[in-house]
C-alpha cells in the first residue's frame, strides 16, 4: 500500500501544475460555503448578543434598521437627529434610564460615539489602561482602535472634519486620550469614545475663545455696544480643550435642544418597558422606539433568504466544477492510456493500476482538504474583525 | 455643631454597615443641597459637599481627584439652573445624577441684562443668564428636596417609609420659612431695597420685594464707578436699606450711611455655615428683614 500511494506522490510532484489546479478547485469548493458560514454565524452572534442587550432605542422617525445598525454598530448610515430632551423625556418619566447617544462623526475613519459614562458601565466597558474621560476634550479608544493607531493612554486624536472642502466648517478637535478599553469583542472595540458634551464641541455647538467682553486686543472686535459684542473672524477658537482654556468653552443654547441620533432607554422592568414604548406609538409623537432585538431578527431571517439563494448558487457551481474534475480525471486517464499500457505489459494486475490512480485521487483529495481546513482555521481566527470590516 | 454632624454620620453609617449594607455615598454641589439630602437620608446615607468653606460653590472647579470621586458616587444631585458651570465640563454619570430644579425648569429667571456677544453665524449669546439660587424661594427648596427624596427612594426603596418621615419633617421647616417669609413681603409692602449682588431674583419674585440688584462683594472696597451707579439708581429707587449677603466692609457700611442706606444680611447660604444650619441661617435672614418694619 505504501508503494502505491509512493508512486502516486512521485506521479503528482511530477505533474505538480494539473495537481495544484485539481487541489485548488477543490480547496475552493469546500471553502465557499463553509467560510460563508462560518461568518455568518459569527455576523449572527454579534448582531443578535448586542441588539438583547440593547433593550429600547428612541429616535427620529425613519428607518427603524439605520437607527439600529448606528446605534448599536455605529454604521455610517446617520438618523434624522433628535433632542436631548428627548433623553429627559424619559428619564422624566420614571419608566426606564437614558444613555444619549450622539453618533455622527469619525476620527481616522472610526466613529466618534458621543454618550455619557453610564455606557461603560451598562455595556461592561473598563479600561485597560488610564482611565475613563473626566473632563471636556478627553476621549477613551476602543482595544482595535489603539491597535490600528498604534495609540495609548495620553496621545491625542484628531476628529475628521465632515467634508474635505468644508473651509469655514468646524475646526477639528485634538483630543487627549485618557484610556484604552479592554477588548470587548464587539463594535466598541472600533470606536473612540468622547462625552456627550465634547461630541456637542466637535459639531460646532460649543467652543472656546478669548473672553470677547474683557479682552485689550481690539483687532479681533467689530461692534461693542452696551449689551453685545460682535467679534471678527480674528477671534481664534481653540482647537483643543486644556486645563488652562477649559474656563472658556462654553455652549451656545440650552442643551436640552442639541442634537442626538438616538436615546439608549433601559427600563427599570419589562412592564415599565412596554408601557414606555407604547407612549411611542401615538401618532403624534417625533420619535420612534424601537426593540433592537426584533429590527436584528428582521435583518436576520433577509440574510438567511439571501443564504439559501446564495447556497443554491455554491450548490450549482460546486456540482459543475466536480463535473469538470470528473471530466479531468477521465480526460487525464484518456492521455494515459499509453502510460496505463507500458505499466499493464510490465506485469501489474488491473487492481494495483486501479489502487494506483485511486491514491493520486485520495491524495488530491487529501491536500484539498488540508487546505480548506488550513484556509477555515484562519478564518474562524478571525471572524471577529471579518464580520465587523465586511459585514457591519 | 459642625463636628457633630459627622459624626451622627459616621454611627449612621456604621449602624447601615452593621445590616450588611453601604450607606448611599451622596455627592452635592452646593451646601443647601447637601443639607437637604442629610435631613432626608439620615441614616441611610453619606452626604459629601467636597468644596472648601471659603470659595462659592457656584464658581468653584474641583481637581481631578473631587471629579472622580463626583463620578463613582452613587448620586450626584445638581441644582440646575446653570449652577456650578464645572458640571458642564466635566463627564458625570446622566443614570446617576439628580437636577433638582428640573421640575420648576419653565419658571427659572432669565438674567436679562447678562452681556452677549457674537461671532458668527450663531448669532448672539451669553455665557450665563439664569439665576441660580433657587432655594431662596422656600416652596422652590422643598420641590428641590421632594427631587432627593425621589431618587433616594429609587435607589433604596427598602428605606422608604425612613426617607419619607425624614423629607416631611424638612418639608414643613421650608415651608414654615415659606409662610414667614410671605408675611413679611407682604408687611414690607414693595418697601424699595437694594442688593448687594444679583442672587435674590427667586427671594424678590416669590416674597415679592422691590429689590434693585447691582454687582458688589462684600469683602471689597466698591469702585467709584460702582458708587456713581448706586447714586445713580438710588435718585429712581429711593432704598434706604442694602441686603448683602455676608457682612460688607465697615468703609463701604459707613459711605452708604451717609447716604442713608442701612445694610443687613441675608446669606444665600451656598457655603456650610461656621454656625448652625440651613434651616438657622435662613431663620436669622427672616428676622434680619423684619428689622426693617
Amino acid at each position: 500500500m505504501v508503494d502505491t500511494f509512493y508512486i502516486a506522490w512521485k506521479y503528482i510532484r511530477y505533474n505538480r501544475v494539473k495537481s495544484a489546479i485539481l487541489v485548488s478547485c477543490i480547496t475552493i469548493i469546500a471553502v465557499l460555503p463553509l467560510t460563508l458560514e462560518v461568518l455568518l454565524n459569527e455576523s449572527e452572534r454579534q448582531l443578535t448578543l448586542r441588539a438583547e442587550s440593547s433593550p429600547l432605542l428612541i429616535g427620529a422617525k425613519g428607518s427603524a434598521l439605520d437607527l439600529v445598525m448606528n446605534s448599536l454598530y455605529f454604521t455610517d448610515e446617520i438618523p434624522e437627529p433628535i433632542t436631548m430632551a428627548a433623553a429627559g423625556e424619559v428619564m422624566d418619566s420614571g419608566l426606564a434610564g437614558a444613555i444619549p447617544l450622539y453618533i455622527r462623526f469619525s476620527a481616522r475613519t472610526f466613529p466618534i460615539v458621543g454618550t455619557t459614562l453610564d455606557y461603560f458601565e451598562y455595556r461592561n466597558l473598563a479600561p485597560n489602561s488610564g482611565e475613563l474621560f473626566t473632563t471636556l476634550g478627553q476621549c477613551v479608544i476602543g482595544a482595535e482602535v489603539a491597535k490600528t493607531l498604534k495609540l495609548a493612554s495620553g496621545d491625542y486624536i484628531v476628529s475628521s472634519p465632515e467634508t474635505l472642502f468644508d473651509l469655514a466648517g468646524v475646526y477639528p478637535l485634538k483630543m487627549k486620550i485618557s484610556g484604552v478599553l479592554t477588548p470587548s469583542r464587539s463594535a466598541d472595540d472600533r470606536a473612540v469614545f468622547v462625552d456627550i458634551h465634547t461630541a456637542w464641541v466637535i459639531d460646532g455647538l460649543g467652543h472656546g475663545h478669548t473672553d470677547v467682553t474683557t479682552t485689550t486686543d481690539n483687532s479681533v472686535i467689530l461692534k461693542k455696544e452696551a449689551q453685545n459684542v460682535t467679534a471678527n473672524a480674528k477671534l481664534m477658537h481653540y482647537s483643543e480643550i486644556t486645563e488652562d482654556n477649559i474656563d472658556s468653552f462654553h455652549l451656545h443654547g440650552d442643551p436640552e435642544g442639541f442634537p442626538l441620533t438616538a436615546v439608549l432607554a433601559v427600563p427599570y422592568d419589562d412592564k415599565s418597558g412596554t408601557i414606555l414604548r407604547g407612549r411611542y406609538l401615538e401618532a403624534d409623537t417625533l420619535y420612534q422606539a424601537v426593540r433592537p432585538a426584533e429590527v436584528i431578527d428582521g435583518l436576520m431571517a433577509t440574510i438567511f433568504r439571501i443564504r439559501t439563494v446564495l447556497d443554491a448558487v455554491i450548490g450549482v457551481v460546486g456540482g459543475s466544477t466536480l463535473l469538470a474534475l470528473v471530466l479531468v480525471f477521465s480526460l487525464s486517464l484518456r492521455l494515459r492510456e499509453q502510460e496505463i499500457d507500458i505499466v499493464y505489459k510490465l506485469g501489474c494486475s488491473r487492481a494495483t493500476i486501479s489502487r494506483l490512480l485511486g491514491a493520486e485521487i485520495v491524495l488530491i483529495l487529501l491536500a484539498g482538504a488540508i487546505g480548506a481546513g488550513a484556509f477555515l482555521l484562519v478564518v474562524s481566527h478571525y471572524d471577529q474583525q471579518l464580520v465587523r470590516t465586511l459585514l457591519l | 455643631m459642625r463636628f457633630i454632624v459627622p459624626i451622627v454620620l459616621l454611627i449612621a453609617g456604621f449602624s447601615t454597615m452593621a445590616h450588611g449594607e453601604t450607606a448611599l455615598n451622596v455627592y452635592a454641589v452646593n451646601y443647601p443641597l447637601a443639607y437637604f439630602a442629610e435631613r432626608i437620608g439620615t441614616p441611610h446615607v453619606a452626604v459629601t459637599f467636597p468644596a472648601p468653606p471659603d470659595t462659592d460653590p457656584a464658581f468653584w472647579s474641583p481637581d481631578q481627584d473631587t471629579i472622580r470621586q463626583y463620578q463613582q458616587a452613587d448620586l450626584i444631585l445638581l441644582n440646575g439652573a446653570g449652577y456650578a458651570k464645572w458640571t458642564q465640563k466635566v463627564s458625570l454619570p446622566m443614570l446617576r445624577t439628580v437636577d433638582t430644579s428640573r421640575r420648576f425648569r419653565d419658571t427659572l429667571i432669565n438674567i436679562e441684562d447678562s452681556v452677549t456677544h457674537s461671532h458668527g453665524p450663531e448669532g448672539d449669546h451669553s455665557h450665563g443668564d439664569i439665576a441660580f439660587t433657587t432655594w431662596l424661594d422656600f416652596s422652590q427648596a422643598a420641590q428641590q428636596a421632594e427631587e432627593i427624596l425621589v431618587a433616594f427612594i429609587k435607589k433604596r426603596p427598602q428605606h422608604k417609609e425612613v426617607f419619607t418621615q425624614n423629607y416631611e419633617a424638612l418639608a414643613q421647616d421650608l415651608m414654615d420659612l415659606d409662610e414667614q417669609m410671605l408675611e413679611v413681603g407682604k408687611r414690607l409692602d414693595g418697601i424699595a431695597l437694594f442688593a448687594s449682588h444679583p442672587i435674590y431674583h427667586y427671594l424678590a419674585r416669590r416674597y415679592l420685594l422691590n429689590l434693585e440688584m447691582v454687582t458688589w462683594e462684600p469683602d471689597v472696597s466698591p469702585s467709584d464707578a460702582q458708587w456713581h451707579h448706586l447714586t445713580e439708581l438710588h435718585r429712581d429707587h429711593p432704598a434706604k436699606w442694602m441686603i448683602w449677603e455676608g457682612e460688607p466692609l465697615a468703609s463701604s457700611a459707613r459711605r452708604l450711611e451717609e447716604m442713608n442706606i442701612t445694610g443687613l444680611v441675608f446669606s444665600p447660604c451656598f457655603s456650610t455655615p461656621t454656625s448652625g444650619d440651613f434651616i438657622t441661617v435662613m431663620k436669622e435672614n427672616i428676622a434680619h428683614l423684619e428689622g426693617i418694619l
